[in-house]
């Protein structure tokens, strides 16, 4: 356990705990001043821009856990009850996707969501549309659709396991008292995998918003998110690290707060 | 009657995979048609981009680089992870044996930005120029996380009493360890550091602020994708693809034998 231990503190804690240390300095430069100011974090919290950027992050990580999540636990519901013994073989196919390229995947759908991509072509091809339909790309709506491809595959792993321990006994005994199906299904099921779809939520959520790829490639100039300028705060033109790692905090902190009051409305509204 | 209950879930199934695979599918096409640009219809098929592709100078140092990086993640976390995952299922203790395996899971949730620029700070304050020694560690650190998981799902069922006995027969621990549980673990550790080098080749977050000038697979196509739609990306993308299947799925079939 030792080697693992040590590479744990050495490589992931302290280089953490540097962060957080560094987002109290200066920047003059390319020269890190150590100091001890709040003037950083002043910063983030007055300027409209990095504002405007969170609750863009907020709406759009929002959005995609409102997509996956529900997508994610129909499949693990037909993964489960309807292909039980297929179940695994399906699961592992899903996972296969995760494994298979991160940058070439994204990119992918610039070139299928692309003025001239394939669904534009194909459509003119087949004289649906006349004119390409320039939404699709360079938007929040194709950040929207390449994130969730992205993520669906984690969401659906958490929600797969928790319907796993459900018995289908549960169910059945529902519906011979007499339970509808959406009854069945409210009342019954999804109070039982509650903690599987706080996981794929906490996933889907939180994992798009420290995504700054996807928007680099298939975003417009009006979709980047806030990932994008951390990024370039350390590898970018004028790049300011201690700026870069204060805002690093921010996000991170103000994406729990968002997960968790998200989570405690939901409790809240439906008293599970 | 059975089959027809079943059409609708079948096709919502069938439409999510496609939603899955269709971005694989087609850097796969288009990586062998002529038209260099994505439109149907297809014109005709050609190897030119993969031509194209490996005539890059770059390339051969770009596939160089993330081999190296590869090994050093297979052999490095699949070492770690496996010593660290055996030694937490001989941990007693429930609520500590929990509490420590997430916190080894730890690297896996937080965004790889933040673990990416983490470590830039971290190098840069110990004085380590950015490079791949510096890419290779935040490789180890990523992956991990993985074969903590896969090694501990695969070591609940393994059975300890065969180490009492080896024990009680004056084995010594290090000669338990090579005669039993090495031979006994082997298939999972293999592979766990299989899905390791996947997940290090696959790699770009972390590398992208930690390596520096150098090249690997991934910073090489970013570059590329960065200036436009080149063919080319298409046909790289596609080696990597496959490349990263094999692997995991190799990796999943060896992890599949049970652990006796």
């Amino acid at each position: 356990m030792l080697p693992a231990g040590i590479f744990y503190v050495v490589f992931f804690a302290i280089p953490m705990l540097c962060l957080l240390v560094l987002s109290f300095w200066r920047a003059k430069g390319f020269e890190l001043i150590p100091d001890f100011t709040l003037d950083n974090y002043h910063k983030i919290f007055t300027s409209p821009l990095y504002r405007a950027l969170m609750l863009r992050t907020i709406g759009v990580a929002f959005t995609t856990a409102l997509i996956v999540v529900p997508v994610a636990f129909a499949i693990s519901y037909v993964m489960r009850f309807v292909f039980e013994r297929r179940g695994q073989l399906i699961l592992q196919i899903i996972l296969l996707s995760l494994f298979s390229g991160y940058l070439v995947r994204i990119y992918a759908w610039r070139t299928i969501l692309g003025k001239q991509g394939l669904l534009n072509s194909t459509l003119q091809w087949l004289g649906i549309i006349e004119q390409p339909l320039e939404f699709l790309i360079y938007s929040n709506i194709a950040v929207v659709i390449t994130l969730s491809g992205l993520l669906l595959p984690l969401a659906v792993l958490p929600l797969y396991s928790a319907m796993l321990n459900v018995s289908r006994d549960y169910i059945e005994a529902a519906r011979d008292l007499g339970a509808g199906k959406l009854h069945t299904l409210r009342t019954v099921l999804v109070p039982m995998v509650i903690p599987g779809l706080r996981t794929a939520f906490a996933f889907a959520f939180l994992l798009s918003a420290g995504d700054f790829v996807t928007p680099a490639l298939v975003g417009g100039s009006q979709s980047m998110l806030i990932g994008n300028i951390v990024a370039d705060q350390f590898r970018g033109i004028g790049s300011n690290w201690p700026l870069g790692a204060g805002m690093a905090f921010v996000v991170v902190a103000v994406m729990l707060l968002a997960y968790l009051t998200v989570m405690r409305l939901i409790r809240w509204i439906t008293r599970w | 009657m059975v089959a027809l209950r079943k059409i609708l879930p079948a096709s919502f199934l069938a439409v999510v995979l496609a939603y899955l695979y269709a971005p694989i599918a087609v850097i796969v096409i288009f990586s062998f048609t002529t038209s260099p640009r994505l439109s149907i219809p297809i014109e005709g098929l050609t190897l030119a981009w993969y031509a194209n592709a490996f005539a890059n100078p770059l390339i051969t140092t770009a596939l160089r680089n993330s081999l190296i990086l590869a090994v050093i993640s297979a052999v490095l976390s699949g070492a770690m992870g496996a010593a660290f995952a055996f030694w937490l299922v001989t941990l007693k203790r429930a609520r500590l044996r929990a509490t420590l395996l997430t916190a080894s899971l730890m690297p896996a949730i937080v965004p790889l930005l933040v673990i990416g620029i983490a470590l830039a700070v971290f190098f840069r304050g110990v004085g380590m120029q950015q490079g791949l020694l510096n890419a290779a560690i935040g490789h180890v650190l990523v992956s991990l996380p993985f074969v903590v998981l896969t090694m501990n799902a695969r070591l609940e069922t393994f059975d300890f009493s065969v180490l009492e006995a080896a024990r009680d027969l004056g084995a010594t621990p290090s000669r338990a360890f090579r005669d039993i549980t090495f031979p006994l673990i082997r298939p999972s550790v293999i592979g766990a550091a299989m899905l390791a080098a996947a997940l290090s080749l696959d790699e770009f977050v972390v590398t992208w602020f930690n390596v520096g000038n150098q090249q690997t697979v991934p910073v090489l196509v970013w570059g590329l994708m960065r200036r436009g739609i080149d063919p080319s990306i298409n046909a790289i993308a596609t080696v990597l693809l496959s490349v990263l299947v094999c692997l995991v799925v190799a990796s999943n079939i060896i992890n599949r034998k049970k652990v006796k």
